[in-house]
């Protein structure tokens, strides 16, 4: 998904590169951020800041309490807009603008022009969409917080060969489909989306669940200290490993299979995920992508994660998964009637 | 004969109490939650040929013959209450013409979430997760899970393939209710089926540190004539490295479900 790079409007800018954190524009994966070179140390946000007092709940057992639902839905962009390249932080009016911008540019209830295409695309309006209407509360400008640039690094070139493999898909078979049209995962890791955000988190003291509503996923996470599975067992989610460095749980994630291919990684993938408390309301995601086979080097990204009062639902999908079926067929029968899909 | 019914009679002496209810010597370790519950807390898989079929059958041929004695179909003493089912005369008819059409209809084919209680003694573990509030229970079949929610009276806010479960404890036994299902799951692949209408009330007791006794009461006015009742025992995965894998099927069906739709080459 191309971002408009002359909008002078920080707003729409962000309203636009919404794109970037949806699934779609997800995998292409661009690789224009060849100039970040700064990797060091990460700039504190806020929250980080507040993190001191924000000791929180404890478990009865004295663990940092995480447990709760929470929302990644948010329209802060994954990656930083080129618009905003000096620009790590929003100030508060920025982000009131952001958010006004986004909703009216944003507004699937409007009609295009009845019969156009424009308006059919509409027909998933905004009864259908969840993806939040607020920008992160900490105002970082992309969910990218290093490199600093907010921008996801370079692929190398065997990444780029692999992202460009994949961008190549059709309708010939449902193998052309993403995992999230198949009804597989949405995987790791955890991104917001346009709709179904929610998490819950239940701890023991041998392991922390992180409850997936999209495409129903308990991940279960071991605190015990064992190691990491056998070599051969290659996972869609990996095997993940868990501890509490002081209130950060730290879950560290091996064993991807290379069909779950986030951004093009590989079954190398070693994704270190951290999950802490920051306040009531507030638990602080960050992940770290390290795939030297497909980046050309770290990265990470930092969500807030919101307390929401809504229950995690059933997302039964694959059980109606009409969706690829009329996909195939719509394209067999235009192959029938001789045109070109 | 009579030497026979006098062992019959004794057997069944041994063994009725077992089935229906725990010996109330054993006293589970309480939740690290420190509310006073037993803990539940583990990996746990039945150990019987409910899935297969929840009352009792002779082993036989199974339906694809180059599995041959690999995947042929296992005897067992199944799990029903009498071994009988109450199905209304059109549901008899109709479990077999599910029986008849096994490959063609059973939801497990097509990795579908399980349903209630069936999920419980697939052949694959599942896990307990448990806060005084909320008790997971996740499935590697299909990753499929539910959530109990205990010491409620919400009611679902729509139908679902693993039901809407709310969850008491009544002493140390988890007593979950779960209703709001679709008509859409099975019992097993034997095609013993029930309507929308399914109401399940599902006991679990610790009877000792491996072993959770499972009792569950079916009841469907659609489809039987009267409550009807299944138990067995749930046994821990003691395994050190015990660990729920992953058994995305999805991906071991799409050929079966839409190979048809494929480009022709």
């Amino acid at each position: 998904m191309a971002i408009s790079r002359k909008s002078r409007n920080v707003g729409l800018t962000l309203a636009l590169a919404l794109m970037a954190a949806s699934p779609a524009a997800d995998l292409s994966a661009e690789a224009q951020s060849a100039k970040a070179e700064a990797q060091s140390a990460k700039a504190a946000s806020p929250a980080e800041a507040r993190s001191a007092k924000a000791e929180g709940a404890r478990t009865p057992w004295g663990d940092p309490d995480l447990q709760g639902i929470w929302s990644i839905a948010t329209i802060t962009p994954f990656e930083r807009p080129s618009a905003l390249a000096d620009k790590a932080q929003l100030t508060e009016q920025e982000a009131a603008e952001a958010e006004k911008t986004f909703l009216k540019t944003q507004n699937q209830d409007r009609r295009d022009g009845a019969g156009t295409d424009a308006d059919v695309a509409l027909a998933y309006n905004d009864f259908w969409w969840d993806r939040g209407t607020k920008v992160v509360s900490t105002r970082q400008s992309s969910l990218v917080v290093d490199p600093p640039d907010g921008r996801v690094p370079a692929l190398t070139a065997e990444g780029k060969a692999r992202a460009t493999a994949r961008a190549a898909r059709g309708y010939d078979s449902w193998q052309d489909r993403s995992l999230w049209e198949r009804c597989i995962t949405r995987g790791l890791p955890m991104i917001p989306g346009p709709y179904n955000n929610n998490y819950q988190i239940l701890q023991t003291p041998d392991n922390v669940v992180i409850l997936h509503e999209m495409i129903h996923d308990a991940r279960i996470v071991p605190l015990d200290g064992r190691p990491h599975v056998g070599q051969s067992i290659r996972q869609w989610f990996g095997d993940s490993r868990g501890r509490w460095e002081g209130n950060t749980l730290v879950v560290d994630t091996t064993n991807f299979t290379d069909k779950a291919n986030y951004r093009g990684s590989t079954e190398g993938l070693h994704l270190i995920e951290r999950f802490t408390r920051v306040d009531k309301d507030t638990v602080r995601y960050e992940f770290t992508i390290d795939d030297p086979t497909t980046f050309t080097k770290k990265w990470t990204a930092a969500i807030p994660m919101a307390r929401t009062d809504e229950q995690i639902y059933e997302y039964a999908c694959h059980e109606g998964n009409y969706g690829m079926v009329n996909l195939l067929k719509g394209a067999r029968v235009q192959e029938k009637a001789g045109g070109e899909k | 004969m009579r030497h026979w019914m006098v062992g019959l009679a004794l057997v069944a002496l041994f063994i009725l109490p077992v089935a229906g209810q725990a010996p109330s010597t054993y006293k589970a370790p309480r939740s690290p939650h420190k509310d006073g519950k037993p803990d539940l807390n583990g990996i746990w898989q039945a150990n019987n040929t409910a899935n297969w079929n929840i009352q009792g059958q002779a082993a036989r041929q199974g339906p694809i013959l180059e599995l041959g004695a690999a995947f042929s179909v296992p005897a067992g003493l199944g799990v029903v209450e009498g071994d009988e089912i109450p199905y209304q005369p059109w549901a008899a008819a109709k479990k077999k013409e599910n029986a008849a059409k096994w490959l063609e209809l059973d939801p497990e084919v097509k990795c579908y979430m399980p349903g209630v209680p069936r999920a419980n003694y697939m052949p694959y573990p599942f896990q307990i997760v448990q806060t005084p509030t909320h008790i997971l229970m996740a499935y590697e079949f299909a990753s499929a899970s539910r959530t109990i929610y205990m010491n409620t009276k919400e009611e679902s806010p729509a139908d679902t393939w693993m039901g809407w479960s709310r969850g008491r404890w009544e002493g140390d036994t988890l007593v979950v209710d779960v209703n709001s299902f679709n008509d859409q799951t099975w019992f097993d692949r034997a095609g013993n089926f029930h309507s929308e209408a399914l109401h399940v009330v599902e006991r679990y007791t610790p009877v000792s540190r491996d072993v959770l006794q499972y009792d569950v009461t079916i009841e469907d006015p659609k489809v039987f004539t009267r409550p009807w009742k299944m138990s067995m025992p749930l046994y821990r995965r003691a395994e050190k490295n015990a660990q729920l894998l992953e058994y995305k099927c999805v991906e071991f069906v799409e050929e079966l479900m839409y190979g048809n739709l494929k480009k022709k080459p």
